[in-house]
């Protein structure tokens, strides 16, 4: 009996979270190629959400391709998915980065994170 | 009491009440579904997000909490009642017992056992567990329904509350600590509270204001002070 309803309490959280695991390997995919040092950063910059994107470029004042490698984006191995509903959060080497689902698929909103305790993460790079 | 002569009518009729609200519900929670898609994405735009559409929100956690944590309390709201006013009364009140009959009243006011007719229920008329549990089944069924909503609003509440937190970019919570938070329980009293004024109001309003006609009402011209009268 209590079994049926751990069963049906995770069922109900994989159908509220979206069926996290395809999901928690899209989330890894993209971030993993998207905080690769030496990816193109042409195809870096296609991964952002377009507010982080534009966010981004507006801080820098310089196209997204030429801003994105001057940030402390290390790549190194992802420790950690969390999947909640059409938002994730990878740790990824020293890194966390944020994500949204979007028609085109994951898009990072914000990375180069460092914690603040209980107030929200400290970004060098995210959006509105 | 049944008669020979009772007049009969079709399903539509007989049934209007539980039919009306029935449809009143749908088409409402049609409404809920509508415009919290419409605030949904007035919050996804102000925070350079994508919209989403009427399929992916009322699959949203976002959208089942909200119906969750409604109806817990609705069903919260009817156990309570049903329980208390077996025990508690309010003289004058069309919604409660006269002064003196608190409790749970002799077989032969409930109609049960050797005192049960013959077109009584089966349970009410068996004895043993069968009947006490049918005695009860109605408050039982709203508790029970009380418990699992209540459950359901603090995993959709739970997924919800990540997501968000998440948005805002900050670290989910477990289970557990999503029992501890602000959100759990502010969701849960505010709409408990509502309830509980409703249910007290409607208890004293009942003294003293009639509504001609109405089951929930004494009839017009029945003294304030008279207790128990529905017409």
């Amino acid at each position: 009996m209590r079994g049926a309803a751990a069963l049906l309490a995770g069922a109900a959280v994989a159908l509220l979270t979206g069926c996290a695991g395809a999901a928690e390997d899209d989330v890894r995919a993209v971030t993993t190629a998207f905080e690769d040092p030496a990816g193109d950063p042409a195809d870096r910059c296609a991964m952002l959400a377009p507010a982080t994107r534009a966010a981004l470029e507006s801080d820098e004042s310089a196209p997204c391709a030429d801003a994105i490698d001057q940030l402390p984006l290390d790549g190194g191995e992802v420790t950690a998915v969390e999947v909640w509903g059409g938002d994730a959060q990878v740790r990824i080497g020293d890194d966390v980065v944020f994500l949204t689902e979007t028609g085109a698929g994951w898009k990072v909103t914000a990375a180069a994170c460092e914690p603040r305790g209980e107030a929200p993460y400290d970004c060098e790079l995210e959006g509105p | 009491m049944s008669s020979v002569d009772e007049p009969t009518y079709g399903f539509l009729r007989n049934n209007a009440l539980s039919l009306a609200f029935g449809g009143l519900f749908l088409a409402t929670l049609a409404g809920q579904a509508v415009s919290g898609t419409a605030q949904f994405n007035d919050q996804q735009v102000a925070n350079g997000l994508e919209p989403i559409g009427l399929a992916g929100y009322v699959t949203s956690s976002s959208f089942m909490v909200d119906v969750m944590e409604n109806w817990q309390s609705e069903y919260l709201q009817f156990f309570l009642y049903i329980f208390a006013t077996v025990w508690l009364v309010q003289k004058g009140s069309s919604e409660s017992k006269e002064p003196g009959q608190e409790g749970t009243e002799t077989d032969r006011e409930q109609v049960v056992g050797r005192h049960a007719n013959a077109d009584s229920p089966t349970w009410a008329r068996t004895g043993g567990w069968r009947t006490t549990l049918f005695s009860r089944s109605l408050g039982l069924l709203m508790g029970g329904l009380f418990l699992l909503t209540w459950a359901a609003s603090a995993v959709t509440g739970w997924v919800a509350f990540n997501g968000e937190q998440l948005g805002q970019r900050q670290d989910p919570v477990g289970f557990a600590g999503y029992l501890t938070e602000a959100d759990f329980w502010n969701r849960s009293f505010q709409n408990w509270q509502s309830e509980m004024l409703a249910v007290g109001s409607m208890a004293i309003f009942a003294v003293y204001l009639r509504q001609r006609g109405s089951p929930e009402s004494k009839p017009v011209g029945v003294a304030h002070a008279d207790t128990g009268q529905t017409g």
